[in-house]
């Protein structure tokens, strides 16, 4: 069963559509990623899971329950959240802060230490958040949705504004989340390549569409390897080839085929030669996951 | 915390040099001396008192960005009911507090008769309504507005505004809800002309005004409800 389902999901800003008929399915257990360019709708979408921005058309599902002013703090209860940037008070310590949520979500005090050890802030927990450093602000962040254990982890852009090291160490805290505590992470980002790193589960959103949801390792397999090929007349070259039987397209300079077996480059090789059609250069060339990603949002990819 | 005490070390100032020009004539009315002069200084302090109690109070969520985590934890009808019930108890701590100073201090210089306690108590409580009916307009401009600007520009022409409502025919002082501290006040006064003296008496508030402080405040609480209930994070 899917842990977060939503139907329809509309939200509309006066004439803009912000985010238009989403149909997310994330199923639990998963590190699901939440791709998207940025302006793209994912902080809108996860607000609205979250009950903090309100749809103005469709359903939304969590843990098998409607999302609704009813249920919604007692379904909140299982959920821990990082939305934008981290929430706390300035004036009081790590600690402190997290006393504050430990208190209104109603969890045992030992949690507060041992969620500090998780995300590596014990040592730092007397100190003003003021004094923070962003990655210990996110940290804390993490250490707030991480409180009382829940079922469901939602974070938005958890390693903005972090250094490569804060961004590795973060990142190696969310993969170890499912694993060590049994948890569904949602983690939104425009980073191809975190989510990458991250996710086995991707949904990519683009001006509000939804349009790739699937896993992973399905995305990776839409990669493919193709071979590309410069002779020196490529005209000729493809109606030759066209003749045995193997489909090319033209890319610039080059014949793009599919990718063929060491024979079967042979004797393309040999047949072209027969014709006087001399191979200048043959590559094996890869769609990237960022050509994919561009061809399903038409923006450029942040890596 | 310090603002409050600014506010009771303002109003000890303004009153103790007031107090200071007393002749013995004055020192006989002087309990009603003091309620009238009160609630003139309260007209003039307590709003930005007020704004700034409630930009503080806000302010913190706003600065800390802290809105959208508290509303994943409680509901934001209790949000802005705890952040109320904040600012009841801490105006009724500063004006019980206030008011014991003032009690010390009208003893301390032998006013004619008793302490009035039963007047003191319903000044008290007067000064704790009106405030808590401004604090309710104070709240809604600073949760709904991340520039306190905003809220202490209101405050701050919330006290011109107290202070010349009162210069003003009765109903436009009712049309202001700064106004309020001084139409209900306790102590009225009459100016002789010919004799140029002064004389006070004694009053009680109009019911009407009394009502029309809870309809401000019945407004101010739903409006702002309404606002805070409708804004996304």
């Amino acid at each position: 069963m899917p842990i977060i389902q939503t139907q329809g999901l509309c939200k509309r800003y006066q004439t803009a559509m912000r985010v238009d008929h989403l149909n997310l399915c994330v199923p639990e257990g998963s590190v699901y990623g939440f791709l998207g360019p940025n302006g793209a709708g994912k902080s809108t979408t996860l607000k609205m899971i979250l009950g903090l921005v309100h749809p103005t058309e469709g359903t939304i599902q969590v843990m098998g329950r409607a999302m609704n002013a009813k249920n919604r703090l007692d379904i909140l209860r299982k959920v821990g959240s990082l939305i934008e940037s981290p929430s706390a008070y300035g004036h009081l310590t790590g600690e402190e802060n997290l006393r504050i949520v430990q208190t209104l979500r109603g969890v045992p005090e030992k949690d507060i230490g041992e969620v500090l050890q998780i995300v590596r802030l014990y040592e730092q927990r007397n100190k003003r958040v003021a004094h923070y450093s962003l990655g210990m602000k996110q940290r804390l962040g993490l250490a707030c949705a991480l409180l009382g254990y829940p079922k469901l982890l939602i974070l938005d852009e958890p390693t903005n504004g972090l250094d490569p090291a804060g961004i590795q160490e973060m990142r190696e805290l969310i993969c170890s989340l499912p694993e060590r505590l049994g948890m569904t992470v949602v983690v939104s980002s425009h980073l191809l390549s975190e989510i990458d790193q991250m996710a086995d589960h991707v949904g990519i959103i683009s001006e509000g569409k939804l349009v790739y949801q699937d896993t992973l390792s399905a995305l990776h397999e839409k990669s493919r390897h193709n071979l590309a090929l410069r002779t020196t007349d490529n005209a000729a070259a493809q109606a030759v080839l066209a003749g045995q039987n193997v489909q090319s397209e033209t890319e610039g300079a080059y014949l793009i085929l599919p990718m063929l077996c060491d024979e079967a480059v042979l004797d393309i090789a040999q047949m072209l030669s027969a014709h006087h059609l001399h191979i200048l250069r043959l590559e094996e060339r890869q769609t990237s996951l960022e050509d994919i990603f561009l061809a399903l949002t038409g923006k450029a990819v942040s890596l | 915390m310090l603002v409050c005490l600014a506010l009771i070390a303002a109003q000890l100032i303004w009153m103790g040099v007031f107090l200071a020009r007393l002749d013995e004539q004055d020192i006989r009315d002087g309990w009603m001396l003091l309620f009238y002069n009160l609630a003139l200084v309260d007209a003039i302090m307590l709003p930005l008192t007020v704004a700034v109690l409630a930009s503080r109070n806000g302010e913190a969520e706003h600065r800390g960005m802290t809105f959208k985590l508290l509303e994943t934890l409680i509901t934001p009808a209790r949000l802005y009911a705890a952040k109320l019930c904040w600012g009841a108890l801490m105006l009724c701590a500063l004006l019980t507090l206030r008011t014991a100073l003032f009690i010390a201090l009208g003893a301390g210089l032998h006013f004619a008769g008793g302490v009035p306690w039963g007047t003191w108590a319903l000044f008290t409580l007067i000064s704790w309504a009106v405030s808590m009916m401004v604090y309710a307009l104070q709240q809604a401009l600073s949760l709904r507005f991340a520039n306190q600007a905003v809220a202490l520009i209101v405050g701050l022409c919330g006290s011109f505004a107290g202070l010349l409502s009162m210069l003003f025919p009765m109903w436009v002082q009712r049309c202001m809800p700064w106004g309020y501290y001084g139409l209900l006040l306790l102590v009225g006064m009459n100016w002789n002309e010919t004799t140029h003296v002064t004389t006070f008496f004694w009053r009680t508030p109009l019911a009407l005004d009394v009502g029309l402080l809870v309809l401000w405040s019945a407004a101010f609480l739903v409006a702002g409800f309404a606002l805070f209930m409708r804004k996304e994070e």
